[in-house]
This record gives C-alpha cells, sequence and structure tokens, in this order.
C-alpha cells in the first residue's frame, strides 16, 4: 500500500478527531453567531446609507465621509469578514491542542508514527474544517450585503469582484489559523496556540510596530491580511498586496515545518 | 519476535535506561519487570517510537517501530496514562484510530464487544471509570488484531474479573503463537501470566530468562525480585 494511501488514512483519522470535539462545535457556533450578530446589527444603518446615495453614485457610511458607493459597500463586507479572521486561529488551537489533554499525542504517534506524515495530515485536515467555517463566514457577510443593497444593486453582493474579496478572505483565515495549529502544537498546548495569537494580533491591531517600523509590520500576518485585503485608499497599510501574500503563505509554510522538526527531535512528552 | 539491543537513554547527566538487551520471543507472555522509576516505561516508549533512545535499538520483526506504514496491524500498545480525550464519544475514539491505520470500520465495534464496553460505546470518555478507561485503552490495543502486545500495567485500575480477563486474554495471544509483551510491578500477577521474565532495576537488567530459571531458589517471583533489585 503506497505512502499517498497512508497520508488519505492519517487526514481521514485527522479529520474525524476534530469533528468528534464538542468543544470545537461550541467555538464554530459562537463564532458564527457573532458575526451573525455583528452583521444584523449594522444592517439597518447600511441599508439607510444605501438607501441615500446619491446620484453621482456616492455613499457616506460614516456621516462626513462620502465615498464611491461600489467600493465603499464591498470594502465594507471584506472588513466584516476579515474582523472574524481572528477568531479562527483559536479555533485551529483547540483543534491542535486536544493533542496534549490525556496524553492524547502519545496514542497519535503510536498510529502515525512519522511525524512528517502526521503534520501534513493535521495540516490538510484543519484547512479543510477552516475552509468550511471561513465560506460560512464569507456567505453571511454576502446575504447581509445583498439584504442591504438588493434594492440598488441586486448583483453587486455576488458581483466578480465581491467574490474576489471574499477568496482573498477564505486565503487569509485558512493560513493564520494554520499559524494558531502550528503555535499549539510548538508551544505543546491551545493556551499557547492562543497566547501566540493575542500578542501577534496586538502587535497588528494597535499599530505599535507600523508606526516604529512599516517593514517589519508587513511581516506579521494580520498585518498581511490587512494590506491584501483592505483598500489603501482608506486604511493606512504597511505593503502591497503581492509582498503580503508572500508573508502570508510563508508564516504557516516555516512554522507548519519547524512544528514537523520540533515533533520528529523531540520526545513525545 | 521484539529484539532491544544496548538501549540507553540519558537526560543530560542522568541515565535512565542502562544498555539494556533482550528478546521478546512469539507464542510466550514475556513480563517485564521493576520498581517504579527503573526505566520499564522509558524502555517501552523507545520501542514505540515515541522517545528517541541515545543509542542502542529496538526492533519489531526487524525494523523500527517509526519505520512501519500502518503500525496499529502489527503492534497493539496501551501506554500507562494515555487516553482519550475526555469529550470524545469511546466509539469516536476508537474510530479515529481505526482510520489512520485503514482498520475497517467493523472492527471498532467487535472490540468494544471483547473488552465489555459495547454498552457504553457512546459515553464520552471523561464519564469512565478507572476501569472502563483501561478496557478502552486494550480495546484500542486490539483494533489491528496485532500480531504483537505491548501492555504496560494493564491491570491498574481492574476490578478481580477484569484482572481475570486480561489473564486470559494475554494467555490466549501468545497460545495463538503471538508476541505478548506486559510490564507491571504485581508480581503474583506476573507469575500467573508470564512465561519469561525480564527485570529491570536502576536502568539496567538485572535478570532475564524463563520464569522457572529467575525464580530458581527462591520462594516465589516476589522474593526473586526483591533481592535481584535490591
Amino acid at each position: 500500500m503506497g505512502a499517498l494511501a497512508a497520508v488519505r488514512a492519517s487526514v481521514r483519522a485527522e479529520f474525524t478527531k476534530i469533528i468528534t470535539m464538542r468543544s470545537v462545535w461550541i467555538a464554530t457556533a459562537v463564532i458564527l453567531a457573532l458575526h451573525l450578530l455583528i452583521q444584523r446589527a449594522n444592517l439597518g444603518s447600511n441599508t439607510a446609507a444605501v438607501t441615500a446615495i446619491t446620484p453621482q453614485g456616492t455613499i457616506e457610511i460614516f456621516t462626513g465621509d462620502p465615498e464611491p458607493a461600489r467600493g465603499a459597500l464591498l470594502d465594507l463586507m471584506v472588513a466584516g469578514s476579515f474582523q472574524m479572521v481572528l477568531f479562527l486561529p483559536v479555533l485551529a488551537a483547540l483543534i491542535a491542542g486536544q493533542e496534549f489533554r490525556s496524553r492524547q499525542l502519545d496514542r497519535t504517534l503510536l498510529a502515525v508514527p512519522h511525524r512528517g506524515r502526521l503534520v501534513i495530515a493535521k495540516t490538510i485536515a484543519a484547512a479543510g474544517f477552516l475552509t468550511v467555517v471561513a465560506v460560512l463566514i464569507a456567505m453571511i457577510s454576502i446575504f447581509f450585503l445583498y439584504a442591504a443593497t438588493r434594492a440598488w444593486d441586486p448583483g453587486l453582493a455576488t458581483s466578480a469582484d465581491a467574490l474576489c474579496g471574499q477568496a482573498g478572505f477564505l486565503a487569509l483565515a485558512v493560513l493564520t489559523g494554520l499559524v494558531g495549529l502550528a503555535f499549539t502544537m510548538l508551544g505543546r498546548g491551545t493556551l499557547a496556540g492562543i497566547g501566540a495569537t493575542v500578542v501577534l494580533t496586538v502587535l497588528t491591531m494597535t499599530r505599535l510596530l507600523a508606526r516604529l517600523s512599516p517593514a517589519l509590520d508587513a511581516m506579521l500576518p494580520l498585518s498581511a491580511g490587512r494590506n491584501l485585503l483592505l483598500n489603501p485608499a482608506q486604511n493606512t497599510l504597511s505593503s502591497g498586496p503581492a509582498p503580503a501574500l508572500i508573508v502570508l503563505l510563508l508564516w504557516p509554510l516555516v512554522t507548519l515545518t519547524a512544528t514537523g522538526i520540533v515533533l520528529y527531535r523531540q520526545d513525545a512528552r | 519476535m521484539i529484539e532491544i539491543t544496548g538501549l540507553t537513554k540519558g537526560y543530560g547527566a542522568t541515565v535512565a535506561v542502562d544498555d539494556v538487551g533482550f528478546t521478546v520471543r512469539p507464542g510466550r507472555v514475556t513480563g517485564f519487570l521493576g520498581p517504579n522509576g527503573a526505566g520499564k516505561s522509558t524502555t517501552l516508549r523507545m520501542l514505540l517510537g515515541l522517545d528517541h533512545p541515545t543509542s542502542g535499538t529496538a526492533l519489531i520483526h526487524g525494523r523500527r517501530y517509526r519505520d512501519l506504514r500502518f503500525p496499529l496491524r502489527t503492534v497493539g500498545a496501551l501506554l500507562d496514562g494515555a487516553g482519550a480525550v475526555p469529550e470524545r464519544r469511546a466509539i469516536d475514539h476508537l474510530t479515529w484510530i481505526a482510520q489512520s491505520n485503514r482498520i475497517p470500520r467493523g472492527r471498532v465495534r467487535e472490540v468494544l464487544d471483547r473488552v465489555g464496553l459495547a454498552d457504553a460505546a457512546t459515553q464520552r470518555a471523561g464519564r469512565y471509570s478507572l476501569g472502563m478507561t483501561q478496557r478502552l485503552g486494550i480495546a484500542a490495543a486490539l483494533l489491528g488484531d496485532p500480531e504483537i502486545l505491548v501492555l504496560d500495567e494493564p491491570v491498574n485500575g481492574l476490578d478481580p474479573q477484569g484482572i481475570r480477563w486480561v489473564r486470559s486474554l494475554v494467555r490466549e495471544y501468545a497460545d495463538d503463537g503471538r508476541t505478548v509483551l506486559l510490564s507491571s510491578h504485581l508480581m503474583s500477577e506476573t507469575a500467573d501470566i508470564a512465561d519469561d521474565v525480564v527485570v529491570i532495576a536502576r536502568g539496567r537488567i538485572v535478570a532475564d530468562g524463563t520464569l522457572e530459571q529467575v525464580t530458581a531458589g527462591h520462594d516465589s517471583l516476589e522474593s526473586a525480585f526483591f533481592e535481584l533489585i535490591a
């Protein structure tokens, strides 16, 4: 039986581990409910802003700040999805952290002693689950944009530009989620993964590093996400989308490779 | 067959396992005895690819455990303390283990039946008693119908009926021509089950032979053991 069959079996087992954890489902439900609530809360003001779009096609989402309606509404939708990216590494930390409860890692390595195969399987399974959650988040954002704009432009929410923005969000959600997974495995616990995520988030959101050194800020995963997804005309960004995508790809690649090396070299204790 | 040769494990200046070597043959139950901290678990963890030896080899049918593609079909192991995540149902715990080694799903029900947990299959592992947790661990070891069983303290937490059941299970396994390595600190249990005995103390093998050879000149395995580790 080939190595590919072994990888497929390991991925299947890892996916079963994810979907049979009650805490993973609870966290997923909380994240989706939170997104629904935020979107629902903003629906009234967004609908009012759309109703007041001028004949010149400008909108005031923020009072006193007129801007082209189409671009502004698409940015609003992507930003709505983007804020949920903060929670996906926490979900990934819960997924990976189960290995360090009741010494499950021993049982896992007895079943899949090849460390490289195990890391690949974990990555694929977690990426699959995170993709499903991210797609649901994107669908909620699309639905609420449609609800706000259907009287003005019913095709806006499903336009190529809108779907392109959500595709960027999906990539960001999965890639940053995998970084959370890697930090949890490296730190050998859910809290380590959540802690690392919080530190990276705080560094980006406080804009502290961006003020001191934009080049360094551009190397942070969430900053790279902002640089990839947000409109430079409306936001202060630390790099362009191409370097941002490279940074986003490098983070999971480097941290997951480190996870494989550490698992290979260290005892499973 | 299990062949351990010159196995050594050091943590800095401390040597936990020192040049350990022994062979576990098919068709026999080999008891692996030693006081707490003697190096039993560390030896088993190196055999099962969980810990890296500083030097030496531990081979299963001539191969390292880490090199087995679907190891659970060859080796079934119960490790002291390694259990299921409390919030996961027992049946789901065994299902992911089976999937990882392409073991048919029907086998999950079979082993649950065999260890007497069929009625508690959908309970969460956290609700299990110590004895039920131990049975679940044994079920995981039996999943791949392996030729080799490695059991670390298998009777911990079991009631007398459970202890008797483990005894008959390992006997049946060995009588079927399979290999059983049983780590324990319980002398009377080991004396009742084992054909061969390996005694480890302070990280070194102090006796290795048939039960008769090790207990020769002593009233019991227990008295032989205490003299050997003194």
